[in-house]
Parts: structure tokens; sequence; C-alpha cells
């Protein structure tokens, strides 16, 4: 393949990646936005939605900061079926009306939380495997490293360190909610 | 346990910008060896177990008893 093209590739691949990141992290932006704007406390199981979402972030900012490798594409495609294995589970849950099972929280465009989640995970999912269909192996990405992109690899950093300060956030956020012990989706306990 | 899950992905972010980055691996796993661990404990009923019997259609037209899980 001429080096032109490689480089090409390369870049479509790093902005690809920066896209998901960002996209990912304005889903996470929102589910916080909701949480202290709105006062609607995460379930359990949401809150593990939510780390299944960093996780996928993970991956990318990996790619981005150590170079590309496809173990770090492997990370972030276990974290997407994490992902769609606990929204699928929950919708279950509460897909058939019954006493104490309702959907947690207010629907966004008529569809609540765990269903979006459903559509975030599929979509992860087909997103990655278009990458990896249309733009081809990562042969092109270990020869031009994000370094090479210099506009990307910024926007990249800056984006990485807005998603670890939500990590941080939601951290001290799920302590001051769950303690030390099992969460709770009635108040925030050390606010007690 | 919430709070192992997300400390554990925090570190697993922290060593992945700084390093190393087998400590960030290490992390990532723990990560995702106790959302596991809570997603099971958190999905699982003393009176059903993992089933789930109201989208079983076999049971339609019976009273489901209320739970709570």
């Amino acid at each position: 393949m001429r080096a032109g093209t490689t480089r090409i590739l390369a870049g479509l691949n790093y902005l690809y990646l920066l896209a998901m990141m960002a996209v990912i992290a304005g889903i996470l932006t929102t589910a916080m936005t909701l949480q202290y704007a709105y006062g609607e406390l995460p379930c359990p199981l949401c809150l593990l939605q939510r780390v299944a979402l960093f996780g996928v972030c993970f991956g990318i900012m990996l790619n981005f900061r150590n170079g590309f490798s496809s173990r770090n594409t492997g990370f972030s495609l276990l974290f997407a079926i994490f992902l769609l294995v606990v929204s699928v589970r929950q919708s279950l849950l509460d897909i058939y009306p019954r006493p104490g099972h309702e959907y947690i929280g207010s629907a966004v465009l008529g569809i609540h939380m765990p269903v979006w989640s459903i559509i975030i995970a599929l979509a992860l999912l087909i997103a990655y495997a278009l990458k990896l269909a249309v733009l081809g192996g990562d042969d092109h990405l270990r020869e031009a490293d994000a370094r090479t992109f210099p506009i990307i690899h910024r926007l990249a950093g800056i984006l990485s360190i807005y998603v670890i300060a939500l990590c941080l956030i939601n951290l001290v956020s799920v302590v001051v909610q769950c303690g030390f012990g099992q969460c709770h989706t009635f108040n925030y306990q050390l606010l007690q | 346990m919430m709070v192992v899950v997300f400390a554990s992905m925090l570190l697993a972010f922290v060593f992945g910008w700084f390093g190393p980055r087998w400590m960030a691996i290490t992390m990532l796993a723990a990560c995702l060896i106790a959302s596991l661990g809570l997603f099971l404990f958190e999905v699982y009923s003393p009176e059903y177990g993992f089933r789930m019997p109201w989208i079983q259609t076999e049971l339609e037209g019976q009273p489901m008893p209320a739970q709570g899980s």
C-alpha cells in the first residue's frame, strides 16, 4: 500500500476513534446531568453501565496514549459486550409491569435509559465492526502513530482528561450515594 | 462494592495515562471482574434465582406473586 494511502487510512481511523470517545463522553455527561440537575439517582445496574462506557473509553485512550494495539480494541469490545449484557438484563427485569418493577428515571425521546443502553451498546459494536470492515486492519495504524496527527492527538488528550475527570466525579458520587455498602436509589446515603 | 468498581476503573485510567501499562491492565481486569460479580449479585433474586419467570409466556394468565429484587 502506498505511504499516502496508509497515512489517510490511519488518520481516518484515529478520527473515528476520537469521534467514538466524544460520543461516549457526551452520553456520560448527559447521564450525570440527569442525575445532578434533575435528581434522578442511578440504580446499581445503571452505574455498571457507566462503568462499561468508561471501559470502552479506556481502550480508545490507550490507543492514543501508548500507540495502537489490537489488545486495546479488545478491551473496548469486552466492555461494549458487558454493556449490552447488563442493559438487556435490566430491560428484561422491567419489561413486564409488576409491583416494585418499573423503568427507572424519565424517558428520553420516549425511550427509557436501559433501552437506550442497548441501542448504545449495539451502536458501539456496529461502529467497531464498520471500522474494521471499511477502514481495514491495524497495519497502517502501527506504521503511523497517533502523535503524527498533532491536532487529533491533542484533542484526544483533552477528551481523555475529560473522561478521567468524569470517572473521578462518578467515584465521589458513588461514595456519597452508596457509601461502602450496597447501592440504593432512595437517597444519597452520606447526605442523610 | 460499587466503590471498588469505580476506584479500580479510575486507577486503570490513571495508570493508563502515567504508566506502567501492566498496572493499568491489571486494574482494568480487576474492575471487570468486580463488575461481573456485582452484576450477578444485583440480578440474583432469592425467589427466582437468575430465572425471569415474568417473561415466560407459559405463565400467561396466571397471577404473578409480588416480589422485590
